[in-house]
């Protein structure tokens, strides 16, 4: 529904001091973006594609502009290049990369030279209202952009904190890896109160490319995060994602991978934990645009409480996609009685020499599993706690056994550990 | 029976078979060996008519007729048979089935009444009774769920069912245990007759332990290098395929 | 069934749509259009009670409130409502009571659709109403059913006999709200087949209707409503076809089936009304609400179809789980070749406790066939120890097909255990190979791995239609791979 004109304020204040600096271009796609949003404004239920998740509470709630913040950075970080957030404006960076490899998007953008400058914002449309608003609002931003070749070794940690009641921050990334680069980016997102946060980030990964990018939702217990993830791959690259949602009152992640390129393949694996009265729902869609590609996603979802998870995903095989192969699992444990899961894996085939298949579960714990451990002498509540983990644990494997993904499992292991006792409470 | 000469085939666009020549006459049993990759498979699908296969010289014929113009199930009404090496599993339609109307295909070709169902039970039971399968399996799905024994066997059974005037079998004695390759070897050495001519491919020389072939031949590299009696056999066994000249003329072997 | 038996697979696959043939009778119509006038025209037509034509002008001016619904993945041009004729029937009278009332020429239509209606000549054990455009034209076995005190009757023909019957059931399972196409029916439903059966009684014959359009620029709006007293049990089959003509036309059927306590209802289809032709030209438009209700503890309602037939399908045959230990079952087999449009599926609605679903759809693609399964699970918070197993495969031929697959799993009680697979595969290279190097040829080759790929689904057939859904299909795939 539009944007009543008293309502407007707050996102015209928003806009204004973002427009202040940036090249004309970027100045005009913002505006006309500030007015598709006002015309169309926040996604309704009556969308299929918002058929479980309302923006009805985000809708009404006071939003401004907050000030730079602190960053929150979690324990036992692993060694990496780090960049600090807060508020969304840039406030720290560690890295050995040069700032053109590594850093400010408004800087990037203001330097139309750059290759990378002019993939910008070609990814994410123009259809998303929530995207529009990001394209409209956001400031500073980050880049990561590769040469052909280059391969960074440690992980890239991108820590976002926000910290104030009432903020809407629009963080906007983009990372393009020219052919034969590789990387890993972890993007966390974390911080207190009840603000809103609204990111889009774009990703080219190039011919023989690979790039592992994980996502890690820790936001505090009142916030809304609505992310938005779009990556074109080109011929033979490898991308994989990770989408960890293990915070905030509502998470809603849309991801959408296009295997543009022949050879090209991609995982997406996603964990989440929706416990209290946590909403937590993932869109996704994977398209097969190219012959010969590949796609393996994984999802996991687990609700406790009164929580909710959605899990929504669509494999696209265009014509022309011969030999795709697509496989997509969702499964999903409901711990408590009033906790629900609602789960849409959805196939769209236009190619005839095609392997695709889905599977989706609902359910508790497998009985006959919580009873064999027990017969070996694990308390139930041990055996529950073990089967659980070991459920959610599933969709790290995304990420190569090493110090990574022994702090990613560290973090959801506390996570679900909280769940799992906010559950028997 | 069977005349291959100087037979050119290759798979997209690159050449597996570099000239091969093979007569099997009636009665006879052939042994193809080879290593992995020599196109043992190759030829056996070639026989058998499977797409993908590009003959770009030579030619097969069978029983004076041009092989390569025939349609795989013309083939197989003509009499040849082909046991997979990987038998595919197809679900939803019971062995029996298959069995039944594949008979019916391959007597209607041969002049033959059709069976009615009583008679066709009668006759599978004399075939199960030869290879010494369980009945249970005809009524399940194509080698849907049968362990990698049961599919081969299987694949003996339809020999049996079908009577074919050439067999050519394709490492049948892959991934089998010492009595499923006994109950395999016992089911073929009963279907041997002077009418009949079989060609087995095979990598290992164990099975010809059990089939005593009438001639062995060696492929390597897509070409025939060697060919000579049982003996020949015995000596790749104990010296493996590495002696052989695989660069030798074509003209040495001969069949 | 019936003489069609004696036609083998290979004269069947040499022709495309053999029902595609026209009777020339006389007949009488309303004049094209929808108005409250011709609601009530209709409803004089039949004379019916003033409650009947309350519900019917309720419908109406509750359908004008809505709009033709979008979100299913077909694609037709504008319909015109006020283009079609809503009622047409056979000249004569309404509702013929003795089968000797009957215009022969229709009699002859049924015996070359391979169902003869004449008493003498009918099939063991299948009762069968013939429903001719829009009204019954003929009942089987009446009599011999009602000593049992089961009702087969004409839909018209219940709302005089039985009235109490039809107003406690009529629209409480699809409401004259329910949707579009549902409350279009409800205001302008011609005739249809209605069923009762008594406590505890098990119907001993398969029970039919088959449904003939015939009348061109008319639509179909049949209505069947069958209820299974407690411990009773029934097995109903529905059967279709209509001539070949180039424009489209409408069918929107409603079928409601109620089970009360310990009853069992088995609904099996095979719809085989016109496709149109290679190029998309003409074929019916069936669109159609099917529910059953499973309202009393541990009854049981089956639908099975087999959906070879019209230019486009939109239908979702639904179980309402209500009853404790309910049990609802979807089997169903979909083949869309030329310009064809599937959209369809099943909703099942766990409300009551232990209820259990098992879904098995098997969706085949030809040509420029767009196939797409719909389906809802949902399992309500009071519906403890629910389960559900959907499978739903897609098979495709050709590379201009294509295959869609939208499950949709709703559960808000932690005790269910819901599980769904799906998977699209190309008909095996190596499959066909096989079975050609077996003395097969290509076209029994693929009917084999197609009959095989429904196996599931035909052997919940009663065995007539079983081996017509085969033939049909057969004759639906051929040249489809070549």
């Amino acid at each position: 529904m539009r944007i009543a004109q008293e309502d407007r304020a707050a996102y015209v204040a928003a806009g204004r001091s973002a427009m202040e600096a940036g090249p004309s271009w970027l100045k005009l796609d913002r505006h006309e973006a500030l007015e598709n949003f006002f015309r169309a404004g926040f996604p309704a239920r009556e969308a299929e594609a918002w058929k479980y998740t309302s923006l009805a509470a985000l809708e009404r709630q006071q939003l401004h502009s907050p000030a730079p913040g602190v960053e929150f950075l979690p324990d036992g970080l692993p060694a990496g290049h780090l960049l600090g957030y807060g508020n969304g404006y840039a406030l720290s960076r560690s890295s050995a990369l040069p700032e053109s490899m590594l850093g400010r998007l408004d800087a990037a953008l203001a330097r139309t030279t750059l290759p990378a400058a002019a993939r910008f914002g070609t990814l994410a449309g123009r259809e998303s209202m929530l995207v529009a608003l990001n394209t409209a609002l956001w400031r500073e931003g980050l880049v990561l952009h590769l040469p052909a070749q280059w391969r960074v070794d440690e992980p890239i940690f991108v820590v976002r904190t926000i910290d104030e009641d009432g903020a809407m921050v629009h963080e906007r990334s983009l990372i393009v890896l020219e052919p034969g680069a590789e990387a890993t980016v972890v993007e966390l997102c974390n911080g207190r109160g009840d603000y809103w946060r609204n990111p889009v980030t774009e990703i080219f990964v190039g011919a023989q490319a690979r790039l592992l990018y994980v996502r890690l939702v820790e936001d505090g217990v009142a916030a809304t995060h609505t992310g938005a993830l779009f990556a074109r791959q080109a011929q033979d690259s490898r991308l994989d994602v990770l989408s960890l949602a293990l915070g905030g009152q509502l998470t809603r992640q849309d991801i959408a991978l296009d295997l543009a390129g022949a050879g090209a393949s991609a995982t997406l694996h996603g964990c989440f934990l929706a416990g209290g009265r946590a909403h937590v729902d993932h869109h996704t869609r994977i398209e097969h645009t190219a012959a010969h590609t590949q796609s393996r996603e994984i999802f996991r979802g687990i609700a406790a409480g009164r929580g909710c998870g959605v899990f929504d995903g669509l494999i696209v095989v265009r014509p022309g996609a011969q030999k795709a192969d697509a496989q997509q699992s969702s499964r999903n444990l409901l711990l408590s009685p009033h906790a629900e899961i609602d789960a849409k894996p959805q196939l769209e085939i236009y190619a005839d020499d095609v392997k695709c298949g889905h599977g989706a579960t609902v359910g508790r714990l497998d009985e006959s599993q919580v009873f064999y451990l027990r017969s070996r002498g694990i308390g139930d509540a041990q055996a529950r706690a073990l089967l659980t983990h070991a459920f959610a644990l599933e969709a790290c494997a995304a990420v190569a056994p090493g110090t990574l993904r022994d702090w990613l499992t560290q973090r959801l292991d506390g996570a679900l550990d909280r769940l799992v006792e906010g559950g028997r409470k | 029976m069977l005349e291959i000469s100087n037979l050119h085939v290759a798979v997209n666009g690159t050449p597996i078979l570099k000239g091969i020549d093979l007569t099997v006459r009636a009665g006879e049993v052939h042994a193809v060996m080879g290593p992995n990759g020599s196109g043992k498979s190759t030829l056996a699908h070639v026989i058998a008519g499977r797409e993908g296969y590009e003959v770009t010289a030579g030619e097969i014929r069978y029983l004076d007729r041009n092989l390569l113009e025939l349609a795989p199930e013309e083939r197989a009404r003509a009499g040849i048979f082909l046991a997979f090496q990987y038998p595919v599993e197809i679900p939803g339609v019971a062995n029996i089935q298959l069995l039944k109307s594949a008979l019916n295909q391959v007597r209607r070709a041969r002049g033959e009444a059709e069976l009615d169902a009583m008679d066709f039970l009668d006759y599978v039971q004399t075939r199960l009774a030869l290879v010494g399968m369980k009945e249970e399996l005809l009524y399940r799905s194509i080698n849907e769920g049968f362990s990698g024994g049961e599919k081969k066997r299987n694949e003996i059974l339809q020999m049996a069912v079908l009577e074919p005037r050439l067999a050519i079998l394709d490492e049948t004695d892959s991934g089998l245990d010492i009595d499923a390759l006994k109950a395999v070897a016992d089911g073929v050495n009963a279907l041997r007759s002077h009418e009949r001519a079989m060609v087995l491919v095979t990598h290992y020389q164990r099975l010809l332990n059990y089939i005593r072939p009438d001639r062995v031949h060696v492929l390597a590299a897509g070409r025939m290098v060697k060919s000579g009696g049982p003996e020949l056999a015995s000596e790749l066994e104990e010296r493996g395929y590495g002696w052989l000249d695989t660069t030798a003329e074509v003209g040495e072997a001969r069949a | 069934m019936g003489k069609s038996e004696n036609v083998g697979i290979g004269e069947l696959m040499q022709e495309e749509y053999r029902w595609g043939f026209v009777t020339d009778i006389e007949q009488e119509r309303v004049p094209k259009g929808l108005s409250e006038d011709v609601v009530r025209l209709i409803s004089a037509k039949k004379g019916e009670p003033e409650w009947l034509l309350e519900w019917r002008l309720a419908a109406y001016r509750h359908w004008r409130t809505l709009s033709e619904p979008h979100w299913a993945k077909v694609h037709h041009p504008p319909i015109d409502y006020q283009d079609i004729h809503y009622y047409a029937a056979p000249k004569k009278k309404a509702g013929p009571s003795k089968l000797a009332d009957v215009d022969p020429e229709i009699l002859a239509t049924y015996e070359k659709l391979g169902i003869p209606l004449k008493e003498q000549e009918m099939l063991a054990g299948v009762a069968v109403d013939a429903v001719f455009d829009s009204v019954s034209v003929a009942t089987t076995y009446k009599e011999k059913l009602a000593s049992l005190g089961i009702i087969f009757c004409a839909f018209s023909e219940a709302v005089r006999e039985h009235p109490e019957l039809v107003r406690q059931y009529l629209g409480s399972v699809v409401p004259h709200t329910d949707n579009f196409f549902a409350s279009l029916n409800a205001a302008v439903f011609s005739d249809g087949t209605f069923v009762y059966v008594p406590k505890g009684v098990r119907c001993p014959m398969e029970l039919s209707t088959y449904f003939r359009i015939n009348a061109n620029d008319t639509g179909q709006f049949e209505r069947t409503l069958i209820i299974a007293d407690e411990g009773s049990r029934v097995s109903y089959l529905e059967g279709c076809s209509a001539p070949r003509r180039d424009e489209n036309q409408l069918h929107a059927a409603v079928v409601e089936l109620v089970a009360l306590q310990d009853a069992v209802i088995k609904y099996s289809t095979v719809q085989n009304w016109y496709p149109g032709d290679k190029e998309g030209r003409g074929g019916i438009y069936n669109f159609v609400t099917k529910r059953g209700d499973c309202r009393g503890a541990r009854s049981r309602i089956s639908w099975t179809q087999v959906e070879t037939g019209s230019a486009i399908t939109w239908k979702y045959p639904s179980c309402i789980l209500r009853g404790d230990d309910a049990v609802g079952e979807f089997y169903s087999v979909a083949v869309t070749r030329g310009r064809q449009q599937a959209d369809t599926g099943t909703k099942m609605i766990h409300i009551g406790k232990n209820t259990r679903s098992t879904v098995v759809s098997k969706g085949i693609s030809a040509g420029e066939g767009s196939n797409a399964y719909r389906g809802l699970v949902k399992v309500l918070a009071g519906a403890d120890n629910a389960r559900n197993y959907t499978q739903c495969d897609s098979l495709l031929m050709g590379s201009r097909c294509a295959a869609h697959t939208f499950p949709y799993l709703e559960v808000k009680n932690d005790s269910a255990q819901v599980e769904h697979e799906a998977t699209t595969s190309k008909i095996g290279d190596d499959q066909l190979f096989y079975l050609q190097s077996r003395g097969l040829s290509a076209e029994d080759a693929v009917n084999m791995i197609v009959n095989g790929f429904c196996k599931e689904v035909f052997k919940e057939l009663p065995m007539e239609f079983a081996v017509e859904a085969q033939k049909l299909l057969a004759v639906s795939l051929e040249g489809a791979v070549g």
